[in-house]
């Protein structure tokens, strides 16, 4: 049996943005290679926060994050980010292989043009995601889904051994969003994947374990988030504390 | 039409102001067009404005204090340099009081640069011609300044513009790629503080933000690329211009004050031709 190398390992990660808050507290996890990782919580509960300490955004105020044995601010860390698509203005003037090529910004020469094989590297990006026809097309006009697809083309690019989503299906129709589950489901057998999602149903059917960020980063598998859910725990608290348990039992939930 | 080109041909002072409005187009068009995708306006408008301290301060030596190589076009280039660092360094350090920040920044610049001038003969003149531009001051020292300063900032930006452009649109993935983000935005508005000090030759501190934008926005209405709204924006910007210059020579008016109108013309034409969705090739 092949030991599989560790993609991802946080130990004891303690985060604030303030002196006194801590929005991740105590966090230690580790993810191996190839695995397909759900992340899930509530609004606020710190996911956004986990993913920007992932990508050396940000720096742990304790505790050591590190990314295949190097830290997360040693660029390129291959890592891949794929933000939702409604983060864009959708005004701005960029066409679709622009946007993929900005996937291969590490590799662009001091001179600023990139190279054929840059180029090269973008249209099997798009042909991956099957938006090969929309390259010379404005990223604004591609509908959710074909703008979602265009920015996993970019990470793509970029030839990652990580990909990081922040819902991928969100504000998407169902079609958009079979066809981006059906990309997931052939980029995680070459990538280390880690979703982070609302969708539930995609997290117990897709993914190998899910990440339960609310301060405290919990590692469950699909089968016990069903439990969960048997006893009533989603969405609201997923993660028992005192005090939440107290507002689920009393009704209480966002 | 023919008498401006005639005048043009006689007229030195005409001439060179018509050079000077060309060669502030052929940047403004370029660098307004990072400043309205990338949606800083205000902060173009603080460094616009806080510029005033640099001109107050080198006049007065100039003229108070006998200090000869202190003009008023490297002050406005000093003070417009240091305010765009100024302000990019608070933008990445408190964006939460952002708008407060630079908004201070803004007018304790004019306020320095007015105290300055009230302490300096003639200041009166002086003042009223930074403000609202005076282009027939533009010198064959000043015009060579600016060319130099014109093709700094296209170098510049025939060097960067890849990266200048995924700043613009998703700094998040550009530092994932390894880009300096920081220093290439502090980059960025150094060169729109360069820009800002041309165009103010042309149209004056107060309305250089009309110059800068409309342009640009203009362009940002039929086109989908931002080289292409790069290049309309320049054309634009050159037509305004060369209409104003025109204009305000035939009418007797202030050349500044007439293409920053024609420009707004221009935008209210334009939102009504977009309307017929009308797309630029």
């Amino acid at each position: 049996m092949t030991t599989k190398k560790i993609a991802i390992s946080m130990k004891g990660v303690y985060f604030g943005y303030t002196n006194t808050e801590r929005v991740i507290e105590n966090a230690s996890i580790t993810v191996h290679e190839g695995e397909f990782i759900g992340i899930i919580g509530p609004n606020g509960g710190g996911k956004t926060t986990l993913l920007k300490l992932l990508m050396g955004f940000l720096e742990p105020t304790k505790g050591s994050i590190s990314i295949f044995g190097k830290s997360p601010k040693s660029y390129p860390n291959g890592i891949a980010y794929v933000p939702q698509n409604l983060r864009f203005d959708k005004l701005f003037p960029i066409t679709v292989m622009e946007l993929v090529l900005g996937g291969r910004l590490a590799t662009l020469p001091w001179w600023g043009l990139f190279s054929k094989s840059d180029r090269e590297k973008a249209e099997e990006a798009l042909d991956k995601v099957k938006l090969s026809e929309f390259a010379h097309k404005p990223f604004g006009e591609l509908s959710g889904g074909q703008a979602q697809r265009a920015l996993i083309a970019r990470s793509l690019a970029s030839e990652p051994r990580i990909l990081l989503l922040d819902e991928p299906t969100a504000n998407v129709d169902v079609q958009a969003e079979a066809a981006i589950h059906e990309l997931l489901l052939e980029l995680r057998k070459h990538l280390t994947i880690l979703m982070v999602t609302h969708d539930i149903r995609a997290v117990i059917r897709q993914v190998e374990r899910v990440l339960c960020v609310q301060g405290q980063i919990d590692a469950v598998s699909p089968g016990e988030l069903c439990e969960h859910f048997a006893l009533g725990l989603y969405h609201f608290p997923l993660i028992q504390t005192p005090e939440t348990h107290l507002k689920s039992n009393l009704g209480g939930g966002r | 039409m023919n008498s401006f080109f005639e005048a043009l041909a006689v007229n030195q002072l005409l001439f060179f102001a018509t050079l000077a409005g060309l060669a502030a187009s052929v940047v403004g068009g370029i660098m307004g067009s990072y400043v309205v995708v990338k949606r800083i306006s205000f902060i173009s408008g603080s460094i616009s404005h806080s510029l005033l301290a640099g001109i107050g301060f080198f006049l007065w030596l100039e003229r108070a204090q006998n200090i000869s190589w202190a003009s008023p076009l490297a002050g406005a280039l000093i003070a417009s340099i240091i305010s765009a660092l100024l302000i990019g360094w608070i933008h990445m350090s408190y964006r939460q009081r952002e708008d407060s920040v630079i908004a201070a920044v803004w007018s304790i610049g004019m306020a320095i640069g007015l105290l300055f001038m009230s302490q300096t003969p003639g200041f009166t003149v002086e003042l009223a011609n930074f403000l609202v531009g005076n282009i027939l001051w533009v010198t064959p020292h000043d015009l060579a300044v600016l060319a130099i300063l014109d093709l700094l900032v296209l170098g510049a930006v025939l060097l960067l513009h890849e990266r200048l452009l995924a700043i613009s649109f998703d700094e998040d993935q550009a530092r994932l790629q390894g880009v300096q983000v920081h220093r290439l935005y502090l980059f960025l508005l150094t060169l729109i503080a360069v820009t800002v000090v041309l165009l103010m030759q042309v149209v004056g501190i107060v309305l250089v933000m009309t110059m800068l934008t409309l342009p640009a926005t203009i362009a940002n209405l039929f086109t989908k690329q931002l080289s292409k709204m790069m290049f309309l924006a320049v054309l634009l910007s050159a037509l305004f211009s060369l209409l104003g210059t025109f204009t305000a020579f035939h009418l007797d008016l202030p050349v500044g004050a007439t293409i920053a109108l024609i420009a707004g013309i221009g935008y209210i034409l334009a939102l009504t031709v977009k309307k017929k969705s009308f797309k630029f090739p």
